[in-house]
């Protein structure tokens, strides 16, 4: 074998890709040739070089300033953390709320105005006599659109999930939606919906 | 792990910062390190850390859950440090013509078992000239050789980073293998 072969092998070698067939033959160049031990030496060496680079630690406060600089987060988002965070509070407040017997008090700050959340609000068109938020067919909405006090029609694609409060979910036939779309037609629904999408974090998924 | 880090993305998908948070903190070390030994520099390996999660998180809703989060975090991260490194391309080659100038006896020294005072120092030494060694290889086989050696990544691992064939792979970290052992200059 000439050292040119021998060396291709060093490498295949080094990559633990060699055959026992190749392993015989380069093993026998090496025995023979001080110049390919020496450069098999030498690689590995080079390896162990690199591989010996002290670990550098980020600084401590670098968590911290990552998530300082985030977008601030959405209502419906900071909800659903808030009931993470207290699920008991959460249940207990469902069924104060049914004790009390007015679903519609003091539970959200109750108006009757269309609120609207997604990322991209200056791509919806919004419909004030019907009470509809539009998503038009060439437009591509990022992550959840949340309407609450009207409905949602969807002609073009939403890469999330597409929730009405007290409204309806209208898909056009070329709408895309890639979460879920559900129409919450009641405060309980809405709270039930919250709770539902907890119970799915808690639990694990069957791949 | 990988069940961890999906339940993670999962809620920081739907705006839960302490799950984000969490993830942040699995691979910031990560991360920062195969920037510092991209760029060499502790502040601009911070910055391209940060501004890595930052994509991550402006990413979130488009993330393809079929790759690992390991692979698509590596791979924007690679892509920062290659960026970041164009722009700056007329300083390393004003810094090769003086380091390439250097013969250091790298062998003899750290197969010497004596622990001289000085040990520290040669530790230092030799890390310095690792990284001099890692800064004038072409970014395409630096970043492959950091992935290969100082991130632990397997030769598939690393052809889903780059989404390059592993026979693409291999090729550069052979290539890799031959520019270290010159540039390291063994006797
Ligand atoms: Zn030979």
């Amino acid at each position: 074998m000439e050292c040119r072969q021998a060396n291709v092998l060093i490498h295949e070698y080094l990559d633990g890709d060699l055959d026992e067939l190749s392993n015989q033959h380069l093993q026998i160049h090496l025995q023979g040739c001080e110049a390919c031990r020496r450069k098999l030496h030498e690689f590995q060496l080079a390896v162990v070089y690199v591989q010996s680079t002290s670990h550098v630690h980020v600084s401590a406060d670098f968590t911290a300033r990552v998530l300082a600089q985030l977008p601030t987060p959405t209502k419906a988002s900071q909800f659903s953390k808030w009931l993470r965070h207290h699920p008991f509070l959460a249940a207990a407040a469902v069924f104060l709320v049914l004790m009390t017997g007015s679903l519609t008090a003091s539970w959200f700050e109750t108006d009757d105005t269309l609120q609207v959340s997604s990322s991209n609000l200056d791509k919806l068109k919004i419909d004030k006599e019907r009470n509809v938020v539009i998503v038009p067919s060439d437009v591509t909405i990022e992550g959840d659109l949340v309407v609450r006090n009207g409905s949602v029609e969807v002609q073009g694609q939403v890469q999330g999930n597409v929730v009405a409060i007290e409204g309806k979910v209208f898909k056009a036939s070329t709408a895309q939606i890639a979460g879920e779309a559900e129409s919450i037609e009641a405060i309980f629904d809405w709270i039930w919906y919250e709770m539902k999408n907890i119970g799915n974090d808690l639990l694990p998924v069957t791949p | 792990m990988e069940f961890v880090e999906k339940r993670l993305m999962e809620r920081a998908k739907r705006g839960d910062r302490d799950a984000f948070a969490e993830l942040i903190e699995i691979y910031k070390d990560k991360i920062f390190q195969l920037a510092y030994r991209m760029v060499g520099n502790r502040q601009e390996a911070e910055d391209i850390a940060q501004e890595t999660f930052l994509r991550v998180y402006a990413n979130l809703q488009t993330y393809d859950e079929s790759y690992k989060f390991s692979t698509w975090i590596y791979r924007i991260a690679t892509n920062l440090c290659i960026d970041r490194g164009r722009k700056k391309r007329p300083d390393f080659s004003l810094d090769e013509q003086v380091e390439g100038t250097e013969g250091l006896d790298w062998y003899s020294r750290l197969s010497s078992s004596d622990k001289t005072p000085e040990e520290k120092v040669v530790t230092q030494e030799l890390q310095e000239t690792v990284q001099q060694a890692l800064d004038q290889l072409a970014p395409k086989y630096r970043s492959i050789m950091i992935l290969r050696y100082i991130e632990d990544l397997s030769l598939q691992e690393i052809s889903d980073v780059l989404k390059l064939p592993v026979s693409t792979i291999k090729t550069r970290i052979h290539r890799g293998r031959e520019a270290l052992r010159g540039r390291l200059q063994f006797r």
